[in-house]
């Protein structure tokens, strides 16, 4: 359900964006969303897309969503592996828990191409 | 952007870069960095007010308000409780903490499945000017959800992720981000146990296994059991962030 506020506060910062660089229309924007972020990407999607018809500068803006796998790096061995679980896990090569979440939380507006 | 107090920041994180009829424009920025920069503001007035600040969160019906006015019952007479009640629509939880002797501001999101830092902010504005002062504990009871909660930072110093026995015994697995950012988890309701299947050792490991550090309870409302551990544990909070406080 947040996605959809989540959703909204892009959109507003977009069009703050589109307006202060004098934009007619935002085409893309990239956003970086982590396994581990708790937003649910089809639902984010599904109300970007609903929500950005009520702007005009934003009705054609195209969202790209990279998805960042949930990735850790060993502190014993140094070893670094991707995982699907969320539960935490041990190192595969060594079995220490003793790990450092690398990548995975981004929740990321990485950039916007817009019409000027 | 903090119109109460009036400390606003500058707010210009974009980096523009090229000039054709298409441009490009790095953001590199969070897409919750709004509700941060609040939360963040938050923080600093309590820690400027040495408030220790509870979130609470679960499901609908979880107990929330219920542990609530038992911790307000037993600690009023040595500390001022203060509490924010996040709900969609109505004012009934805020009314029954009063009852118990708190002081409390009812945040209404107005459909909203969760609370963000500005309508925390501007709550706790209402609440130090009801109370003429700050409290010692701000409670923040969110919305009942635990999903979204778990998303939005408010500024507080403990999360507290519960979840009560008739619920089952799935729910850490099902809901591993409410679990991986709080640091408290209370079971409540563990006057039921006899008439459930929970079985309390494996929801706390399986609890574990999804945040190590993670400070487990285990409380009834009800019967009363297990609610001094909850409240030491508060008192020690309590008790850490002004030591910490005077250090800086
Ligand atoms: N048996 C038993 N029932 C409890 C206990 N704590 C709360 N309840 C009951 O559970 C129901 C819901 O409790 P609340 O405290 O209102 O739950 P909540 O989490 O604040 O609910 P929302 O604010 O709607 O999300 C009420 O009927 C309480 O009486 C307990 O320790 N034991
Ligand atoms: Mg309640
Ligand atoms: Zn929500
Ligand atoms: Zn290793
Ligand atoms: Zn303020
Ligand atoms: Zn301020």
């Amino acid at each position: 359900m947040h996605e959809t506020s989540i959703a909204m506060g892009l959109l507003n910062s977009l069009e703050e964006l589109a307006r202060k660089e004098g934009a007619k229309r935002v085409l893309k924007v990239k956003v970086k969303i982590g396994k581990l972020s708790g937003i649910v990407i089809d639902s984010f999607v599904f109300a970007f897309n609903a929500l950005k018809e009520q702007s005009p500068r934003l009705k054609d803006a195209e969202l790209i969503v990279e998805e960042v796998p949930i990735t850790y790096r060993c502190k014993e061995c140094g070893h670094r592996f991707q995982t699907e679980s969320v539960f935490f896990p041990e190192c595969p090569k060594c079995g220490s828990a003793n790990l450092e979440l690398i990548r995975g939380e981004e929740l990321e507006v990485v950039n916007a191409e817009l019409e000027v | 952007m903090c119109d109460v107090c009036g400390c606003g920041q500058p707010e210009n994180l974009f980096k523009v870069s090229d000039d054709t009829a298409k441009k490009n424009v790095e953001i590199k920025k969070s897409l919750l960095s709004k509700n941060e920069q609040v939360a963040r503001h938050n923080k600093e007035h309590w820690d400027r007010d040495g408030v220790l600040v509870i979130n609470l969160i679960s499901s609908p019906g979880s107990g929330k308000t219920t542990l609530l006015e038992r911790t307000i019952e037993l600690l009023k007479k040595e500390l001022k409780i203060g509490v924010l009640e996040g709900d969609i629509e109505t004012e009934r939880d805020a009314e029954r903490v009063r009852r118990k002797g708190a002081a409390a501001v009812q945040l209404t999101t107005g459909g909203a499945c969760h609370l963000e830092a500005p309508l925390v902010h501007k709550g706790y504005h209402a609440l130090t000017k009801q109370m003429g002062g700050a409290p010692d504990i701000l409670f923040i009871e969110n919305v009942g959800n635990l999903v979204c909660p778990s998303s939005f930072y408010l500024g507080e110093d403990v999360r507290v992720v519960l979840i009560s026995v008739p619920e089952g015994e799935d729910k850490p697995a099902k809901y591993p981000k409410a679990f991986k950012t709080s640091q408290a988890f209370v079971i409540t309701k563990t006057d039921l146990l006899p008439y459930f299947d929970f079985n309390v050792e494996k929801v706390k490991n399986e609890a574990l296994s999804l945040n190590p550090q993670l400070k487990i309870f285990t409380v009834s409302a009800k019967s009363g059991e297990g609610l001094e551990e909850w409240i030491n544990f508060l008192k020690e909070k309590l008790k850490e962030k002004r030591k910490a406080l005077q250090k800086v």
